[in-house]
């Protein structure tokens, strides 16, 4: 995968997952066009838009665009089902999550997408297994300085 | 813009409410990010959100370079720092401040570093350099997390220069108990492959043994490095054929635990890495292909319920049976597949069918023809997408006879084209087409 980016029918950008290295420049014209170009799209649409020299894949949830770029050889339906499965994850984690939720806690959906999705590349983790990681972490809320590095699991 | 407040407002309560689970970790109503996030929200024009913008980011300018501030204090900073670059502003000020939090910070506060940091830098800068310490010292270090976390930043932003020096470290971490910990390792070398193939030649005996790691998680990760060495040069890796295809059979009798079950479907993206190495592998070589038939036809037979994800697989499937060894019967039963697809009202399917049949008209241009009607109605169709990818499909399979209608098409196609890629492609299309059938005639006024 190339990169991630979430928005809100408005264009907002909620969050932003670069898998290649670009200049800032370079990213925000590409997420201000292609936000815009998804944006136009209607309803009944296909999920898959080849954009310049690459191809997009995209799905609206409730309030949400999750739209992915993806390298020529990938397929675009298991694209679909990743984002499918990133937003499960989250659902599980924030339980029934909203737009809110994650605008609230990005930081806590860019630490699920990094357990998911490492490097661009999908790990076929038991979704128990990414949300455990996830929450054992979460557990430390007031680290105290005598518990630093007992191992956790 | 106001149906957002709205939310916000009704969402308060429970965000007061600062009886924590560790699941959602709330926000608590009084911090500085729940602020700046509802003052965004509230804004209306893009010139008073930069004002606001520029605001906080000179507080957190302020805050970040303060001798007193806190680590939790530089924690919180450091997430409106990323809040506000990924609204598009530039916080540079933080980069060697999210460094330092990644290396001085206790678990959490070294979380949000790392990630901070993997957002804002990219391969090339000069802070990357400060964060191969951390990196080196979290690797070794007893806490579990601490080690998960520095495998994770290595994976996503790390200078290539630096490679041999957390080489050895992320080896030993291969044999590591804990599956999570050689998960993560593997998926760094793979990293470090991608960006200096040359560095990781050595250790290829040990991807061999995370292949037939106990825990599908490592395995499935090796399958990555797999996909790219096999790609590179098949000829190396024919002698694991046999053991991609025990694997691809096992997961399809539902051998895994259940828990990697994908909406009842055993491992989906498993299963389709190994249809794309076992693809690669069988190509123009008979004697592998024939070693595959059997779990090709198979992952067809599974793969017939109604859910997205048996399309991916099917799509693959297909597209693995065409690139092999061609084997008469798998080939029926792939061309009924496609027939399918694009026959399919879903509008996604279709598109992967107009896909598929690109591809496979390539080796056997009469699979197309059973479908005309249909590639004729997807001519027309009000979604732009499909009426390219159908222009595509025409453009491999023209000839003599049908070229100047094409050619008409895409003439046509190419006046309602704005995108600059779009019209390049297609240009070259038909010129391409120009050159094959000099003598035909296009009809004036195109």
């Amino acid at each position: 995968m190339q990169f991630m980016l979430l928005f809100s029918r408005q264009g907002k950008l909620r969050l932003q997952k670069w898998y290649v290295p670009l200049a800032d420049k370079e990213k925000k014209k590409i997420t201000r066009e292609l936000v815009q170009t998804v944006l136009a799209r209607k309803p009944k649409m296909c999920s898959f838009l080849e954009w310049r020299d690459l191809k997009v894949v995209y799905k609206r949830y409730a309030s949400l665009y999750f739209c992915c770029a993806i390298e020529d050889q990938d397929n675009e339906l298991i694209t679909l089902e990743i984002i499918h499965r990133y937003v499960e994850l989250l659902d599980k984690y924030f339980g029934s999550v909203c737009e809110l939720d994650i605008i609230f806690n990005f930081e806590k959906a860019y630490f699920i997408l990094d357990e998911f999705l490492l490097g661009g590349e999908a790990q076929e983790t038991s979704k128990k297994t990414v949300l455990k990681a996830i929450e054992q972490a979460d557990l430390l809320q007031e680290p105290r300085h005598e518990y630093f590095n007992v191992p956790v699991y | 813009m106001s149906d957002v407040v709205e939310k916000t407002l009704s969402a308060l309560p429970s965000l007061l409410s600062l009886d924590s689970q560790p699941g959602a970790g709330k926000l608590s109503s009084t911090s500085k990010l729940g602020n700046l996030i509802r003052g965004i929200t509230e804004l209306t024009s893009k010139h008073e959100e930069e004002k606001l913008i520029i605001k906080e980011l000179a507080s957190i300018k302020e805050q970040v370079a303060s001798p007193n501030t806190t680590m939790r204090q530089m924690k919180e900073a450091m997430v409106r720092a990323i809040y506000c670059e990924m609204l598009g502003y530039q916080a540079p000020f933080s980069y060697i401040h999210a460094v330092k939090l990644a290396q001085q910070g206790s678990v959490l506060e070294k979380r949000v570093g790392y990630l901070a940091v993997s957002l804002f830098l990219n391969e090339s800068d000069e802070f990357l350099l400060l964060l191969v310490n951390t990196v080196l010292k979290d690797l070794q270090s007893t806490s579990l997390m601490e080690v998960c976390m520095a495998l994770t930043a290595v994976s996503q932003v790390f200078p290539r220069d630096m490679i041999p020096s957390v080489l050895p470290l992320v080896e030993e971490k291969l044999t590591h108990p804990k599956e999570i910990i050689r998960r993560k390792a593997v998926l760094a070398l793979y990293k470090f492959y991608l960006i200096a193939p040359n560095q990781v030649q050595h250790i290829h005996s040990k991807f061999r043994k995370a292949l037939c790691d106990k825990d599908p998680g490592v395995m499935t990760a090796s399958l990555h490095i797999y996909l790219q060495l096999v790609k590179e040069s098949p000829e190396s890796y024919k002698d694991l054929t046999e053991s991609f295809v025990t694997i691809l059979r096992q997961v399809l009798a539902g051998k895994l635990p259940m828990d990697f079950n994908y909406h009842s479907v055993p491992a989906p993206w498993l299963q389709i890495q190994l249809l794309r190495i076992l693809a690669h592998l069988g190509k123009e070589d008979q004697s592998t292909s024939e070693m595959m038939y059997d779990v090709l036809e198979e992952s067809l037979r599974r793969a017939e319920m109604n859910h997205n994800i048996t399309y991916a697989i099917l799509y693959e499937c297909v597209k693995s049976i065409y690139t092999v060894f061609p084997k008469a019967e798998l080939l029926e039963k792939a061309a009924k597949c496609i027939g399918n697809f694009v026959q399919s009202p879903k509008i996604n399917l279709k598109y992967l069918g107009l896909k598929a049949l690109t591809y496979v008209v390539t080796q056997d241009a009469n699979l197309a023809l059973p479908h005309q009607m249909t590639i004729i109605e997807c001519l027309d169709h009000s979604d732009i997408i499909i009426k390219r990818a159908t222009l595509d499909l025409l453009f491999r399979i023209t000839n003599a006879q049908n070229v100047a209608v094409i050619v008409e098409k895409m003439l046509a196609f190419l006046r309602l084209c704005t995108d600059e890629y779009c019209t390049v492609d297609l240009v070259g299309k038909v010129a391409e087409l120009a050159e094959k059938y000099p003598f035909i005639k296009a009809k004036p006024g195109s």
